[in-house]
């Protein structure tokens, strides 16, 4: 799988592990804005209240 | 397909598993915190711009201990209306009180039972909080100990409420724990009182842990700080 992104990466190898950086951070971003946020409230740390929400 | 590369895929894919776990703990653990943090603090940015503008009524009276303070606007849902400080947990600890316990809520400060007493009147005033995750503000709640001060500020007065009982465990239906008169907390007399919940364990919510108070004194902010907030 990551061999085969790198395959297709443009450019020497400096530019592919350039590219696979930036990769990597859009991928962080996209999880932290909104993948984590979404799945948070999955997990039980919201329930505080005695209403039984 | 050869073996080699279905075992390599394999792997590829527990590594990524295993650093999609890492990170999401380091989301639930440290950046629920920092996003917290913020919106804590522009919440009370926001109080305190409020209050300085003077959109809260100035007031001359200072009755005894126990006077009624005047009957506060209605809260707004989601919006914050007041600041607590609890020198038991941290002399620098201080949290904004929105109005409302829904889950957005919650991710900016403490919220306030919307069906319970407003904060210094009648009846029972109630307020959830994260103990764990979004800048943990609860985190310390099994410290608490009969006599601790909660105090609050609304801009024009200062409430101490003092804690009596320990920390008390129940399950997450039991509403009664924030009714005018908690049948659980002792109290047997309609007061001014204060509850605070959060879930327990500290990581779970099967449980939640209640702390009851009752409003010692207030003081309007003209008067400085309450002693209770001293060094």
């Amino acid at each position: 799988m990551y061999g085969w992104i790198w395959r297709h990466l443009p450019g020497n190898a400096w530019v592919k592990a350039l590219l696979s950086l930036l990769l990597v951070l859009v991928v962080v971003y996209v999880l932290f804005q909104y993948v984590f946020p979404w799945a948070e409230p999955l997990l039980p740390f919201n329930d505080v209240t005695v209403d039984g929400q | 397909m050869s073996v080699r590369a279905v075992v390599r895929t394999f792997s590829e894919l527990c590594i990524t598993v295993g650093t999609l776990i890492v990170l999401f703990v380091v989301y639930v653990l440290f950046w629920t915190g920092v996003k917290a943090d913020r919106a804590m603090d522009s919440q009370i940015d926001q109080l305190q711009d409020q209050w300085a503008r003077g959109s809260v009524a100035a007031r001359t009276d200072e009755g005894p201990t126990n006077a009624s303070p005047p009957k506060p606007a209605p809260y707004r849902d989601g919006k914050p209306f007041a600041v607590m400080y609890v020198p038991r947990f941290g002399f620098t600890w201080n949290k904004p009180v929105l109005q409302g316990t829904a889950t957005g809520t919650l991710k900016k400060g403490l919220g306030h039972y919307a069906r319970t007493a407003q904060l210094g009147q009648q009846g029972n005033f109630a307020v959830a909080g994260h103990r764990r995750t979004y800048g943990d503000p609860f985190k310390d709640f099994p410290e608490l100990r009969p006599g601790d001060a909660v105090v609050l500020t609304d801009g024009t007065t200062w409430f101490t409420y003092r804690i009596d009982k320990k920390p008390y465990r129940t399950l997450p239906a039991d509403t009664g724990v924030i009714d005018p008169v908690p049948r659980a907390s002792g109290y047997r007399e309609p007061g001014r009182y204060l509850t605070l919940t959060t879930c327990d364990p500290e990581w779970g919510h099967s449980h939640r842990l209640i702390a009851w108070a009752h409003l010692d004194a207030t003081q309007p902010v003209e008067q400085g700080k309450p002693a209770a907030l001293r060094r």
